[in-house]
């Protein structure tokens, strides 16, 4: 071998040598360490699914809020509000990006169009199946081109995307909405949600039923970094009276009258909240309802579709109540620490001090994991429910929401003969497993009459209105403590005084089908003072009448309504028609498991430009802005802020650690003893 | 005449300490970005610490200043300065600036007289940069996984009921987290800069120190570890720990962090003052 003298032994390396080896060493472990560290991995991801906080970026040129202000306008006619929501991006940095923004919707929004105006242009969005849509988005992001996908992750949340928002562009995406308001004893509400809750998510599989967009929230007391404002105008047969809102603070103009209008006015920081539900409460005038047969000829080739709102009787008296069993199922998990928990807490005294004495009541905690109060339901004495609050109020909320368990041990209780059970869910909804709450209450809670209180500002109104609709009762929102004994009350008369049982509907001499509820002759019991909504097509000669019959506390009770000339301008009936077919669908779906009707619902959702769980809008500029742009496109997720009253416990709960102490503290013992150390050297050298 | 001399004949115009400042103002970019990240909050600013140390360091040693300095340190300055530039065009700013702080440093090393600390004032030099954040990034997972895992292995020893995944741990099934706070780099940081420190003012020899590097690594690692087990055992129980005990713990073990690694170092410290290369 040349070089190397095969005599020469390996001598051991001089000290110098030593070091060098050890150096060379130490350097290389250092970049094993470096190369393998899971910071490089962490770089490039972002979150999938679920909440988590917003970090502001220190990263210079990339507008890390795009999302400048959202502005709705709403009109209402009868009892159908018309939707016109319009989100204004704007990048204010140097480098294009990707904006996401998730944002709430109201459950029954029957969403049916998307406008994106880009400048001067504007690009109607068009409906696509889902996946479709995804793909035909993904490649227009590549290619340059400003593009916007709106996705419907649930009915009540929804994913704006847009893509290539160059520099110093101004982005107005404007999507329409119907949605049919059903007045409660007399009073109509609008609501307008503004934020979605953080979900307590545990990821499932991608695009499966768990799934969840990743929601980036703002920490308490951050107020949102989107300005709001909304303007709402009726065009009603009736006049509108006492139009209030207990959520935001409004100026109503000519009320009173049949065109009343409502401009929302600021807080006294001089913003427009958007941290909770924008909720509008309205009568018309002697208490009346937008009601009757409402019948639309349809378009050119297609039958027509028709709305029949039939309102209950109006005298409730109160009949001989059998015993019941109550089960109250209380949600105290991180999101409902603080004051959706006193609110709760509040609602739960009214709730057991109005129960009978010969009633029984039992009361389950649930968080990660859940407890009932008493083995068996005890008897609501006085004794009894004193001793429930005195446990209730030392209650401290956090912790993960596992819901379904909860639901399961409720299910699986043994029945108290005789006792007829209503279960009372409180929570704020701030779950990502509705479809399988709903699968549980149709299941399992099938014997009990199920109501549902969402608390808090902003609670997820799609799990409120699912479960009550699974359970044969009602949806309850309690946004403040001082209306938990209005809330309290409303159950207590439901139960005690149904409005109307038994109840059934037909048609006579009108050719209906498609009809929702599918079966007129046992449709579901009246429990409050809300009318009935019957939806479905028509074909043939407008003529004949509709019979609705049930039962009321005095007797037998019947109302008929009249076949009126088809009103060529309810085209929403159509929207609405598909909107609630979807629902059942949905429902369905949820029952059976898998996409069993993924075909039907995609194919509504396409006949009708309807946004749904299989159908999405996309909207993509034919002009290529920025070539190769997707190279240098930062991808942002727009904050959304915490619902009010909603804590940083609803995002993740403090777990203990080990921090080191703090730097200037640890540097000035340092010091001392470096000091003292070169000093001792120093002295004995 | 030779190059060494020709060069010797500038220092009579600019003194010594004239030309590393001139030398330092031409690498201004790196300082501005240093100067940056600790402005903006992105850095603990530790590092000015270890500036102010070499700063002294460096008044009390300047009257030893070798008149005419050593070309091959010289060159060393040139070639890593122009690493530094070339760096800034092809690399995050931090290891730009390392290799700039190395330049300065080899420029200091030219004016050096013999058995100077060299390697200690090194040191210092890569200190007085804004790294903690960085190392955090970097290595601080390896670090908190590996103290978690001692930490557990330790408290099972003592009877506990200690798992860890990842960089959390279950004590008695309360979830205590090993996050970024807790990894032990900033109390690496301050067993690094009491070994420099201590080193450069008692004149440790550079090959001692730098053997005794990882020695020093190895007590900051076992000191890290037996702080998170004692936290971890108090704040397993039922009550947790209050923060002031925190941080008391915290001190504590680095006190005797700080103390093994001086007494590891300083008993190497050199009985002669510097001898001036030019008189030699």
């Amino acid at each position: 071998m040349p070089g190397l003298d095969r005599n020469q032994s390996i001598r051991p390396h001089a000290p110098l040598g030593r070091v060098i080896v050890a150096i060379a060493g130490s350097l290389f472990a250092a970049l094993l360490i470096v190369a393998w560290a899971p910071a490089w991995a962490q770089a490039e991801q972002q979150p999938r699914e679920g909440p988590y906080f917003h970090i502001a970026s220190s990263e210079p040129g990339i507008d890390r809020l795009p999302l400048k202000g959202t502005q709705v306008e709403v009109r209402i006619v009868g009892p159908i509000a018309d939707v016109r929501v319009t989100q204004h991006y704007r990048n204010e940095g140097q480098r294009p990006i990707e904006a996401t923004y998730v944002f709430p919707g109201s459950t029954g929004a029957a969403v049916h169009a998307m406008t994106v105006r880009l400048g001067e242009r504007v690009l109607d969005a068009q409906i696509r199946e889902k996946q479709r849509a995804r793909l035909d988005y993904d490649a227009a992001k590549k290619e340059g081109k400003t593009a916007a996908l709106l996705d419907q992750h649930r009915p009540n949340v929804f994913q704006m995307n847009v893509a290539n928002i160059l520099p110093g562009d101004d982005v107005a995406v404007e999507l329409r909405y119907t949605e049919l308001l059903l007045p409660a004893e007399g009073r109509y509400r609008f609501v307008y949600p503004t934020v979605v809750g953080p979900r307590y998510h545990v990821p499932g599989s991608e695009g499966g039923l768990s799934s969840f967009p990743a929601t980036a929230h703002l920490p308490e007391g951050t107020p949102s970094t989107t300005a709001f404002d909304l303007h709402l105008r009726f065009a009603s047969p009736l006049p509108v009276h006492d139009v209030v809102s207990s959520s935001h603070r409004i100026e109503v103009q000519a009320e009173d009258s049949p065109g009343a209008e409502v401009a929302l006015a600021p807080a006294d920081d001089g913003q427009i909240p958007a941290n909770r539900d924008f909720i509008l409460e309205y009568r018309l005038a002697g208490g009346a309802t937008a009601g009757g047969l409402t019948l639309y000829p349809g378009r050119a080739g297609e039958d027509g579709y028709f709305l029949a709102l039939i309102e209950p009787p109006r005298t409730i008296e109160t009949v001989q109540i059998n015993p019941r069993e109550y089960i109250f199922v209380v949600d105290i998990s991180g999101s409902m620490h603080g004051f959706p928990l006193d609110t709760a807490k509040t609602l739960l005294r009214h709730l057991i001090g109005g129960l009978r004495a010969s009633d029984r009541f039992n009361v389950m905690l649930f968080a990660g994991s859940n407890r009932m109060l008493a083995d068996a339901s005890v008897p609501a004495t006085h004794a009894n429910a004193e001793r429930a609050v005195a446990i209730l109020d030392k209650i401290q909320a956090g912790g993960s929401t596992e819901i379904v368990p909860a639901l399961e041990r409720i299910a699986a209780l043994p029945k108290t003969a005789d006792l007829a059970r209503t279960v009372v869910v409180i929570t704020d909804g701030y779950v990502t497993v509705e479809e399988r709450v709903f699968q549980l209450v149709r299941g399992n809670l099938g014997r009990a009459n199920v109501f549902a209180f969402g608390i808090g500002s902003s609670v997820n109104r799609h799990l409120i209105e699912g479960i009550a609709r699974a359970g044969q009762g009602e949806p309850f929102i309690v946004t403040r403590p001082e209306f938990a004994a209005r809330e309290a009350e409303r159950l207590r008369r439901m139960i005690e005084a149904p409005v109307l049982t038994s109840v059934r509907a037909h048609f006579e001499g009108l050719d209906v089908y498609d009809l929702e509820p599918a079966r007129l002759d046992a449709l579901p019991d009246v429990l409050g003072a809300r009318p009935v909504a019957l939806f479905g097509k028509w074909r043939g000669e407008p003529r004949g009448q509709l019979v609705l019959q049930g039962q009321t506390a005095q007797g037998d009770w019947q109302q008929v309504l009249p076949v009126t000339t088809p009103d060529p301008d309810a085209q929403a009936l159509r929207l609405l028609w598909a909107r609630r077919r979807i629902q059942q669908l949905g429902d369905e779906e949820a029952l059976i498991g898998g996409n069993a009707r993924r075909d039907a619902i995609t194919a509504l959702g396409l006949r009708h430009s309807l946004l749904t769980q299989y159908t999405s809008f996309i909207a993509v500029d034919q002009i290529v802005r920025k070539p190769q742009a997707a190279l240098d496109l930062a991808s942002v997720n727009h904050p959304l802020p915490l619902p009010q009253g909603v804590s940083n416990h609803a995002v993740g709960a403090a777990v203990p650690s080990t921090p080191e102490p703090a730097a200037w503290l640890a540097l000035l013992v340092t010091l001392g003893l470096v000091g003292a150390g070169i000093a001792h050297v120093r002295r004995h050298r | 005449m030779t190059l060494a001399s020709t060069v010797a004949c500038r220092p009579v115009l600019v003194p010594a300490l004239g030309w590393i400042a001139l030398h330092a103002a031409a690498l201004w970019p790196h300082g501005l970005w240093a100067a940056r990240r600790l402005a903006d909050g992105s850095d603990d600013p530790l590092g000015l610490a270890a500036l102010a140390v070499l700063v002294v360091w460096l008044a009390l040693a300047h009257p030893a200043l070798r008149p005419v300095p050593r070309l091959g340190w010289l060159v060393a300055a040139a070639a890593l300065t122009a690493a530094a530039t070339a760096t800034l065009f092809a690399a995050p700013p931090l290891p730009a600036a390392l290799l700039a702080a190395l330049a300065l440093w080899a420029h200091l090393a030219a004016w050096l007289p013999d058995r100077a600390p060299r390697a200690a004032l090194a040191g210092l030099a890569m200190l007085a940069l804004p790294l903690v954040a960085s190392l955090q990034f970097y290595v601080g997972y390896p670090l908190r996984a590996f103290t978690a895992q001692f930490s557990a292995w330790l408290l099972q020893a003592l009877g506990f009921a200690a798992e860890r995944s990842g960089a959390a741990m279950t004590v008695g099934g309360q979830l205590i987290i090993v996050d970024a706070p807790c990894s032990g780099v900033q109390l690496a940081w301050m067993g690094y800069f009491a070994a420099c420190a201590v080193a450069a003012f008692a004149r440790v020899p550079d090959a001692v120190l730098l053997r005794r590097v990882p020695l020093v690594g190895t007590i900051v690692l076992a000191g890290n570890v037996l702080r998170n087990t004692t936290l971890v055992a108090l704040e397993a129980r039922p009550q947790g720990l209050a923060p002031w005990a925190h941080e008391a713990i915290g001190l504590a073990a680095l006190a005797v962090v700080s103390v093994l690694v001086i007494r590891v170092v300083a008993p190497h410290a050199q009985a002669r003052p510097f001898t001036s290369g030019a008189a030699a």
